[in-house]
Parts: structure tokens; sequence; C-alpha cells
């Protein structure tokens, strides 16, 4: 663990470059990792949008987003270490987080059940959060510590992404379709005030 | 509609025909209540909590009583209101504020802010007060209208810190969790005397609305 090599940069818990994409919880990377899911809320904002769509969307397909989520968030952040570059794209990933947002709060209206079809969900819930995870990766690559951070929060998407389909799978009651369309819009209303933030103070 | 009746749902005047319920929560709420509408400074867009973050977003909206009894009377009219302006107002707010805040971001004026703010819990407060129920269309007009100036005040004002997503996100839930709390206070109308209990509420909106008015001219 604490040899040299990239191996050993990769896994060691005791970084000494600064985090500046992870911020420290005395828990190592791996607990880093997992709070980064929680401090900088982007995978989290759209996480929470895509398997709000899919259970707006009323299809059997809940297993599969479990699963296809987070393995394709971890796919993309392994890609996106082996970049070694930050990917600037802040702007497009906050404009996806706040268009899906729309979508979830326009859901009933748009009758997405109708509108999408099982591909187009399912390439939604592959394509977005592995280019998420792409961000993200490359964010973290050369700190030290990078891969078990990136594990962490690969654990926690997939944790977090279960317990969602778990509460949230159909039917529900009618209050709370409602309660998640409010949340629909309160992550539509945080990506666009992000948006104006990042043109304010570009990254 | 005799179905809905049953299921205690309160459509228009009906809400004399409602069974008396005890409201136990309602103690915790009324304190709730009196947290939000106690201060810790007039104004809630005077950029008391500097840098990003979760707390300092979630406290920016109820730490300032301009905006906070606003968004207080945007759920306390939707319960005036009833379905579908009871869910369709909350939800229609948060975004179209944020757009507000966009455009404040983006550099793009907005003339007599304070004065929208202030009008803002006024009108709502009013509207409360007397039981005013507007088409739906137009009441989602109004409440469009002074999400704008709010969301102009906030976003201007949106620190440059690091975490701005947390702080917007904080910002947002505290804002939808204020609608929740004037909702719930407007259910109070199924109670023995809610109704002029609610009534009452939209007075103090109001002239809550009357002093920022005043400070907003003067």
């Amino acid at each position: 663990m604490s040899g040299s090599g990239p191996t050993a940069t990769l896994w060691s818990p005791l970084g000494s470059l600064p985090l500046a994409h992870l911020v420290p919880t005395g828990l190592g990377p791996w607990g880093d990792g997992m709070a980064r899911l929680l401090l900088q809320p982007l995978d989290l904002l759209l996480l929470v949008g895509l398997v709000l769509v899919a259970v707006q969307s009323g299809r059997r397909w809940s297993d599969r987003l479990g699963l296809v989520l987070p393995l394709s968030w971890l796919m993309g952040g392994l890609a996106g270490l082996g970049l070694g570059v930050d990917l600037p794209l802040e702007v497009p990933c906050t404009a996806i987080v706040t268009a899906v947002g729309v979508l979830v709060t326009l859901g009933p209206v748009l009758r997405l059940g109708e509108l999408l079809d099982g591909r187009l969900l399912l390439t939604a819930a592959t394509g977005l959060p592995l280019l998420f995870g792409l961000v993200a990766g490359s964010s973290l690559a050369g700190h030290v510590g990078a891969l078990p951070a990136l594990l962490g929060e690969a654990v926690a998407i997939a944790v977090v992404t279960a317990l969602l389909l778990m509460v949230l799978a159909a039917p529900h009651p009618r209050w709370l379709a409602l309660g998640l369309r409010v949340v629909g819009s309160w992550i539509a209303a945080s990506g666009l005030l992000m948006l104006g933030w990042l043109s304010r103070h570009p990254l | 509609m005799p179905e809905r009746r049953r299921m205690g749902q309160c459509w228009g005047p009906c809400h004399r025909a409602l069974p008396r319920r005890p409201y136990p929560l309602l103690a915790a709420l009324a304190a709730l209540v009196a947290a939000v509408l106690t201060p810790a400074a007039a104004w809630a867009h005077a950029d008391l909590h500097p840098g990003g973050g979760f707390v300092a977003g979630f406290l920016h909206p109820i730490s300032g009583l301009d905006h906070g009894v606003a968004m207080v009377a945007v759920g306390l009219w939707g319960a005036v209101l009833g379905p579908p302006a009871l869910w369709l107002l909350p939800l229609a707010f948060p975004p179209v504020m944020a757009l507000g805040g966009l455009l404040a971001l983006l550099g793009v004026p907005l003339p007599g802010v304070e004065v929208g703010i202030a009008l803002s819990g006024l009108v709502m407060g009013l509207m409360v007060l007397f039981e005013l129920r507007p088409p739906l269309w137009f009441a989602a007009l109004i409440v469009a209208t002074f999400a704008v100036f709010h969301g102009h005040a906030h976003g201007a004002e949106l620190p440059a810190g690091a975490n701005a997503l947390l702080y917007s996100l904080a910002f947002v839930i505290a804002t939808g969790l204020l609608h929740l709390v004037g909702i719930l206070l407007g259910e109070a109308r199924r109670w023995p005397g809610g109704r002029a209990l609610v009534r009452l509420a939209g007075a103090g909106v109001a002239l809550v609305g009357v002093w920022f008015l005043e400070r907003a001219l003067v």
C-alpha cells in the first residue's frame, strides 16, 4: 500500500497531494469518495433524477437501473481516471441535470411512459452516468487514493439508487407522485442557479 | 366529488362540512412558523452567510423575514385555493425563482426588486386574508411574477464559494420547506377556528409586506 508506483499512488490512503475534488472526512479515500456524492451533489442529482424518471415512466426496468446506473458510472469513472486530465464539462453536466429535473417536474404532463420507450430510458441510464463518471474520474485523476475514492463513490451511488428504487417503486400514492414532481422542480431550480453561477464564476 | 369529500379533501367552501379532527402537529408547526418568522436579520438577501455550503444555503431563505413570509404565504394561498393550486404553486415557484436567479447571475437587471419582494408579501397576504380565489392561471401568474423578484435578489448574492451547487440545492430545499409550512398551516382550516387563524396569518403576512414596502420606497 505504501510502496511506490502508480498502483500505490492510486490506493494509498495517505494522500499527500491536495485533494481539490475530495473533502477529507478522516475516513480515508474510500470514505472521502462516499462523502463526495453528498458534498459535490451533481452526480447525486443526476441519479435521483434518473430514478424519478424511471419511476414516473412506470416501466418494469427498475431492477436493471439499479445495476446499470452505478456500473456505467464506475466504467466512466475508471476511464476518466485513465485520462489523467480534468475535463471541463461542468456546464453541460449541470445543463443535463437541469433538463432531467424539468423532465421529472413535467413528467405526468408529458406522459413519460408514452413519450420514452424502454430502450431510450436504458440508453439514458447508461450514457449519462457514463459521462458523469468520466467527469468525476477525470477530476480525481492524479490524486492520491483516487481509485478507492472512485470505488467508494460508486458504492454510495449503488446504495442510494437501490434504496430509492426500493422506496419509490410503483405503484405509489398520489401524494408521493406529487412529491416526486416537487423534487424534480428542486433539481431543476438548483441546476438553473448553478448554471448562472458557472456563467459568473467560470471554473 | 362526494368521494373526494369522504377522503377529507377541502374543495372551496366545503371546509365547514369536514369532520373536526385534532391536529397534534399544529403546536409543533406553530413553533416552527414562529421560528421562521423570528429572523436573525430583517433582510434575507443581505449576504449574512458568505461562502458556500449546505448550511449557509439552507439558512439564507429562512433567516430573512421578507423572503420567509412570502414563501409561507405561497403555501397558505395554495391551501386556500385548494387542489390543484395547492401543489401547483409550490411546484412552479422554485424553478421560476431560479430563473430569476439565473437572470441576476447573467447580469440582466430587474428594476424594483425590493419593491417587488415587499409587494409579494402584501399581495399574497391579502389574497389569504380575503380568501380570494382567482382563476388558476392568474394565481400562477402572480406567484411566478413574484418568484422572479425573489430569485433575482437571491441570485445576485449567490456567493462565490467553492460549493455553489450544494448552496443552491439547500437554498431551494429551504424555500420548498417554507412552502410546506404554509400548506400545513393552511390545512388548519379544517380545524375549529382554523379558518380565522389562516386569515390572521394572511393579515400578518400583508402587514409585513407593508412594512417592507415602506422600507423599500423610503
